[in-house]
């Protein structure tokens, strides 16, 4: 059975397509301006293939860029809630490095970094990196009083019993950031790649719109939609199997 | 080990008013003793300054022989998770195991030891706080509210055991009820508002305890007293 | 009647009169393919100095981008004029887009690769073979470099693809042997620093190496010309006058000064050394007219496109190109 994301996606997809034919035909538009059905199913033909190899590339990178951004921001986190001061000051860094666009900064990560792995994966965690720093300095320095009172006045608080007990008890919001934060990493994959790598489906479609080719941006649509829901519907999935295991211990 | 708090003044950081003004009070030694008072007179943040978290605070409290103060309230929680009894085993030294099980007993919670936290009644979750409390190392304890939503045959049994378990520590009971704390406590420090003086009263309680006929007349004469005090 | 009142009577009529020719103007959209740059130098001039005005048009020059798009722009009405690269306007002819050719800005395509001669041995297109090159896949340097590669006989393995974007550090660390760039635009600007550096260079130009492949032209649409011929000729008028007068070496200084008024970003210096580039490249003979369209080249972009496979079929290339009978 099709997971509710992935429904909802092909829905949205298929009226956002519906609406594009429409404009099309009701303009009497050519088909290099809005392709006609026959000229997209061709290109789904001809590009699918390769467009699928590009998408689950970004994807990976994006993964991973994810991943790294998690375990970055869980550092920085756990670091920034020893003062106040530089939980502070982490927070207002990320807020400042947060407001440049990425757009701007990309090319000089290209520059210094060439327009391989490393750039797309550095782009994607930046992206995808400050949301969730600033929800995780959040859960990790807001103490639950009414817990850790008890090994803070018996003296068996540790830094990893705090974080344990942080974590624990914002698991549900620090799924929700998660999963949230996977759009904006593959989002930034694809925008790097589009900026200046040589790979991906961000590549891909920089090419076809050299060409003014619609339809193919349209089947890179399609599967980076297709793309992000599954990986957004495994992650939620984990988030909620992690939750269910941690209530029925 | 007598505890005496002499002349303590204290405002809290940008409050307009003084919760205290030349407070003074003594607690004398060993023993089952309660702070009562209308809420908002400033019990906790006695039970605060007593237990070492507020400080910067005029005035003095002398508590010497007194190592360990422990301050436990109503609303405190156990990590989710584990379930209570290992929980217990985390915090409990070894050599407290079989204590630990006597008060597992007496607080009624054989039945109840086995699941997380959040699946216990209120009055299920204040008992299994103060268990762990009562496993720890401590010469004052100060329960703020500790025996709420239990019912009051469990409360009289948890508190005359507690008086057979620990004969040598100090106990500050904070409740709202005149009743427990004239049946049960040794002193009872009636807490009053900041416009009367002296702000804190002491009134004798009855101590009552496990063995001990309870006299009912000399109950509703330190009723009367600690609501005539308040 | 005292002086004060016959002053203000008069500039009154002035007023009137000014708003009455003002609404006389015919307003058009003119959408740039790029941002305004000294490959727009003629259609600012023309639009400043009052070259429209005097046609009875109000012409609003719209700068282009990566983003935009004046083909879709015209199909869509939001312009009525545009600037687009021969590629784009047989890609989008190939799928029945109603557009036709008016003017072809650039003679010669601006497009060119620049290498250094004392590192790179190249006096002919056969000597691409084994070098690497550097190429903006799916961009217009890509099918003009596959035509080159054709037309000598040249396979794909044997030269080096090198992918490039904005960064030029491969070039300068010879990485790479020839990288693309516009001869009137960036060239302008690297040449200054390899010269700096104390390095030689030279433009590889597949025009001279047979290759015409057509750059910027004057578009619009089928609709424009049959139901607004007065209006596309008016245009024409004054945006052939408007660029022939840009590109007139005595009206050098206007021209500049123009071009820096809409475009604050580039130094006047690198402007100047912009400017007689473009002429070249736009007028390289001295009989050329300027804005003649080419059929030839035309027809061999054409060509190279069909047969790299970035157009679905032929084009019919006479019936694009426009000329006022």
């Amino acid at each position: 059975m099709l997971h509710r994301r992935i429904y909802q996606f092909l829905i949205i997809y298929a009226i956002g397509l519906g609406l594009l034919l429409a404009l099309k035909y009701g303009l009497n538009l050519s088909d290099y301006v809005i392709p006609s059905p026959d000229e997209i199913v061709r290109t789904c033909r001809t590009y699918g293939g390769p467009y699928l190899l590009a998408v689950l590339n970004t994807l990976a990178v994006a993964v991973l860029g994810h991943i790294l951004s998690i375990c970055l921001a869980t550092v920085v986190a756990v670091i920034g809630r020893l003062t106040a001061w530089i939980g502070s000051f982490i927070r207002t860094a990320a807020y400042n490095i947060q407001a440049y666009p990425i757009v701007a900064v990309a090319p000089i990560i290209f520059i210094l970094l060439g327009d391989g792995l490393q750039s797309r994966l550095l782009i994607a965690a930046m992206i995808c990196y400050f949301p969730l720093l600033l929800s995780f300095i959040g859960v990790f320095s807001e103490p639950i009083r009414e817990i850790e009172h008890f090994y803070e006045s018996t003296g068996r608080m540790t830094w990893r019993l705090q974080v344990k007990i942080r974590a624990f008890e914002n698991i549900q919001k620090l799924t929700t950031v998660i999963v949230g934060s996977a759009t904006m990493a593959m989002v930034g994959t694809i925008v790097a790649e589009f900026i200046a790598a040589t790979a991906g489906i961000g590549y891909s479609i920089r090419i076809a719109l050299y060409q003014s080719d619609l339809a193919k941006i349209l089947v890179a649509l399609f599967l980076i939609g297709v793309g992000t829901s599954l990986y957004l519907v495994s992650l939620e999935w984990a988030g909620n199997a992690l939750q269910k295991r941690l209530k029925s211990l | 080990m007598p505890i005496e708090g002499r002349h303590i003044s204290y405002r809290y950081p940008n409050a307009a008013g003084e919760v205290f003004a030349d407070l003074n009070f003594r607690m004398d030694g060993p023993g089952f003793h309660a702070l009562f008072g209308p809420s908002g007179v400033g019990k906790t943040t006695l039970a605060k300054m007593l237990s070492g978290t507020i400080r910067g605070f005029e005035g003095t409290i002398a508590d010497d022989g007194v190592r360990r103060v422990l301050y436990t309230y109503n609303l405190e929680r156990l990590p989710g998770w584990s379930n209570v009894r290992a929980h217990f085993e985390e915090i409990a030294p070894l050599a407290g195991r079989r204590r630990m099980e006597e008060l597992i007993e007496t607080f009624g919670m054989e039945a109840n030891v086995g699941s997380r936290f959040h699946r216990l009644s209120l009055g299920q979750q204040n008992r299994a706080n103060l268990i762990r409390y009562l496993l720890q190392d401590f010469d004052l304890l100060i329960m703020d509210e500790s025996l709420a939503n239990v019912d009051e045959f469990t409360r009289e049994k948890i508190i005359l055991k507690v008086k057979i378990l620990f004969p040598d520590r100090c106990f500050l009971y904070i409740s709202h009820n005149v009743a427990e704390v004239a049946k049960f406590c040794s002193q009872v420090l009636v807490l009053r508002s900041r416009s009367r003086s002296p702000q804190l009263v002491a009134v004798q309680g009855c101590d009552h305890r496990e063995s001990a006929e309870s006299d009912p007349g000399l109950l509703e004469r330190a009723m009367l007293e600690i609501v005539h005090a308040a | 009647m005292k002086p004060s009142l016959k002053i203000i009577c008069i500039a009154c009529a002035i007023f009137l009169i000014a708003c009455a020719q003002k609404e006389k103007l015919e307003e058009v959209n003119y959408r740039l393919k790029w941002l305004y740059n000294v490959s727009a130098v003629g259609d600012l001039y023309a639009e400043t100095r009052g070259y429209f005005t005097r046609n009875g048009l109000k012409v609003n020059v719209k700068p282009g981008g990566p983003e935009r798009d004046a083909l879709k722009e015209l199909e869509l009405g939001h312009a009525h004029f545009g600037v687009a690269s021969a590629d784009q306007v047989l890609r989008a002819a190939a799928k029945g887009a109603p557009i036709v050719v008016l003017a072809q800005l650039f003679q010669v395509n601006p497009l060119h690769w620049i290498y250094r001669p004392d590192q790179t041995v190249f006096s002919g297109g056969e000597e691409l073979k084994g070098k690497r090159i550097g190429v903006t896949f799916g961009g217009n340097d890509e099918a003009i470099l596959r035509a080159l590669l054709a037309r000598y006989g040249i396979a794909e393995s044997q030269v080096t693809l090198f992918s490039v974007r904005y960064d030029y550090t491969p070039f300068y660390e010879g990485r790479v042997d020839f990288w693309p760039l516009y001869l009137n635009a960036q060239a302008v600007i690297i040449a200054e620093k390899l010269e700096k550096a104390g390095e030689t260079y030279a433009f590889l130009s597949p025009d001279r190496l047979g290759v015409r492949f057509v750059a910027n032209s004057v578009v619009t649409t089928r609709e424009m010309v049959e139901k607004r011929p007065e209006t596309v000729k008016r245009f024409l008028t004054a945006l052939l006058e408007g660029w022939r007068d840009a590109l007139d070496p005595r009206n050098q200084d206007q021209a500049i000064q123009v071009l820096l008024d809409a475009d604050r970003e580039t130094p006047e210096a690198v402007v100047r050394k912009q400017l007689p580039v473009t002429r070249e490249l736009m007028l390289p003979a001295a009989r050329i007219e300027f804005g003649k369209i080419d059929a030839v080249a035309w027809k061999q972009t054409e060509a190279i496109l069909r047969s790299q496979n970035l157009i679905p079929g032929s084009v019919d290339v006479e019936s694009l190109l426009f000329t006022f009978k």
